[in-house]
């Protein structure tokens, strides 16, 4: 019972080179067996810090709402924002799967109009990059909603008075308005990647467990997917805790510079 | 400078309407160039509606045309209405039991003690930096019967006696309870705002003097002024409850998520129906808040709170 179990767990949690220093280990379960699952877990934490390039794309675009003048669109797309935020979940995977998946809307009408399969070329929404795609269409909408604020606290005096001293629109952006929206967006990752760090039910309901993520390990420990073993699902969630407090105060220090320019 | 009468440029606050001003030199002039924030904005909206679309058509497309009849029998399945009244009750219940709990803490602490604002503000970012995944492990564990002395104590007897006597475990209380907890900044921050955009001292101190108690003013006076926040928060409780999927599966409760998932793993076509379902109703929650927000000039202004369903 013991290797099957260890097996189980290495399956889930550790590249194929570990596998056999698991089994040896299994006697001495203790803090070093729970720091080693965590380093066969760093792909993870890569994944959620690949969240750097979606502030770029995501505040890019909120600027672009910021700076729409019809006003009925504007409010259009900030609810829309809030409606596709909030579709994280079962749903979204299942949404997913009908558009990129093996007979997806758009890898058919690729297939149709380019004659390139997706699937031959070893790209798959069951994967890494796959899941990165479906965490993207909740991330994005909340970075532009929680980027919005922020840029709207940009007075317009600072550029009037900018462009009266000779600056151009570069300069003004460079020296003046990303100096001080950068604590706003710096929060706005952190936040990103806490919520992406967290978030369990997409990924569950998108492969069933078959992407080494750690709230699906939690799962699988905790709901006897192979043995029942509280004390490594509670040292995991302690980890998660470690990672996102770290998260979170780096979030409320930034929150409180940004106060100090936006007045409040 | 007319003599006309209109008001000068310099007494003309600059707001998002009409700023830039369209003679001025800071007008992009050049018409011709579009900004890149406009094509990533349209890149991002492109991206957002593409799956919608997909999975509207997936849903409705069984290989022989347009069939609606996969909705009759999405409807007709007994699994699916029992699930949907377990979400909906869950989700009535922790929503009630939220509203209730926080709008008079929030107005008490605003009247009493607005130095712990702050506090209060932090604690409502403790579900981010405890997810529901980490949170149910938690409450699993402590409900099971296997808490040490230290939390006995701390929390005056009730632990023990929920868990051994009661056996709370494992049950729908417990999960409505859960789903408060995560509801928390949800619920708090619009009620938050919409005390701090009515004068709440004046209002209660003016109550008072016309010798109404605590609760009459409360409940005469204030709440009324505070109603799109708390429908704002009520709303968002609910849709995070019945799009809540963690919790529900660690503790073992039946509920429309969790028949969402077993679906889709059988049957793509008819999970791509019911996630088209689960979307109409998360835009009903969301227009009912943008709508009900803006109706009262109390409201927060545009600024819609996130829930996130993971």
């Amino acid at each position: 019972m013991q290797p099957q179990m260890a097996r189980g767990i290495a399956d889930t949690a550790s590249k194929p080179s570990e596998a056999p220093n698991r089994i040896r280990r299994q006697s001495d379960r203790g803090w070093s067996y729970t720091l080693r699952s965590w380093l066969g877990l760093i792909p993870f934490l890569l994944f959620c810090l690949l969240f750097e390039i979606l502030p770029i794309i995501g505040g890019l675009a909120a600027y672009g709402v910021y700076n729409l003048r019809t006003g009925w669109l504007r409010n259009l797309l900030i609810g829309f924002s809030s409606i596709a935020a909030n579709f994280a979940g079962v749903p979204l995977a299942f949404a997913f799967v009908a558009t990129l998946g093996v007979t997806g809307f758009v890898t058919v009408a690729i297939q149709n109009w380019f004659h390139v399969s997706l699937y031959d070329h070893g790209f798959s929404i069951y994967q890494f990059w796959g899941l990165v795609m479906v965490y993207t269409y909740f991330q994005l909408p909340l970075m532009i909603l929680v980027t919005l604020p922020a840029l709207s606290a940009l007075r317009p005096e600072w550029k009037e008075a900018a462009t009266n001293l000779g600056a151009t629109n570069f300069t003004y952006w460079r020296r003046v308005a990303f100096p001080i929206l950068l604590p706003s967006l710096i929060a706005a990752t952190m936040l990103l990647f806490a919520n992406s760090f967290g978030a369990f039910a997409t990924a569950f309901a998108l492969a069933q467990g078959n992407i080494a993520l750690v709230p699906i390990l939690i799962n699988f420990v905790v709901n006897g997917n192979v043995t029942v073993d509280f004390g490594l699902g509670n040292a995991l969630a302690v980890g998660m805790i470690v990672i996102l407090l770290i998260a979170v105060s780096f979030y409320t220090a930034m929150v409180r510079r940004a106060n100090v320019w936006q007045g409040r | 400078m007319s003599i006309g009468g209109t008001t000068s440029g310099i007494s003309q606050r600059a707001t998002a309407d009409n700023y830039p001003p369209r003679n001025s030199r800071l007008t992009r002039t050049d018409r011709r160039s579009i900004g890149i924030e406009k094509i990533m904005l349209a890149l991002v909206m492109l991206y957002l509606l593409i799956p919608l679309g997909a999975t509207l058509w997936f849903g409705l497309d069984t290989g022989k045309g347009i069939d609606f009849s996969i909705y009759q029998r999405i409807f007709a399945d007994p699994d699916f209405s029992q699930t949907i009244i377990t979400s909906l009750e869950l989700a009535f219940g922790a929503t009630i039991l939220a509203v209730v709990l926080v709008t008079p803490t929030a107005y008490w602490v605003q009247l009493r003690i607005p130095r712990a604002r702050p506090l209060l503000d932090f604690l409502s970012l403790v579900p981010f930096a405890m997810p529901a995944i980490v949170l149910a492990v938690g409450l699993l564990q402590e409900y099971s019967g296997s808490s040490g002395p230290l939390i006995n104590i701390l929390s005056l007897g009730l632990v023990p006696l929920l868990s051994n006597n009661l056996n709370i475990v494992n049950t729908p209380p417990l999960l409505v309870c859960a789903y408060v907890i995560i509801a928390l900044p949800f619920v708090y921050r619009p009620i938050d705002n919409s005390l701090r955009a009515i004068n709440t001292t004046v209002l209660t101190e003016a109550a008072y003097s016309l010798g109404s108690g605590w609760w009459r003013a409360f409940l005469t006076v204030i709440l009324p002024n505070i109603w799109p926040g708390i429908i704002s928060a009520a709303l968002l409780t609910f849709s995070t409850v019945m799009g809540e999927f963690t919790l529900a599966t660690l503790f073992s409760i039946y509920t429309f998520p969790i028949f969402l998932n077993n679906v889709g793993q059988q049957d793509a076509h008819r999970a791509a129906s019911l996630a088209i379902l689960s979307f109409i109703f998360t835009l009903v929650c969301v227009l009912g808040i943008i709508l009900l927000v803006r109706r009262r000039p109390g409201g927060a202004a545009g600024q819609v709170d996130i829930a996130a369903a993971k």
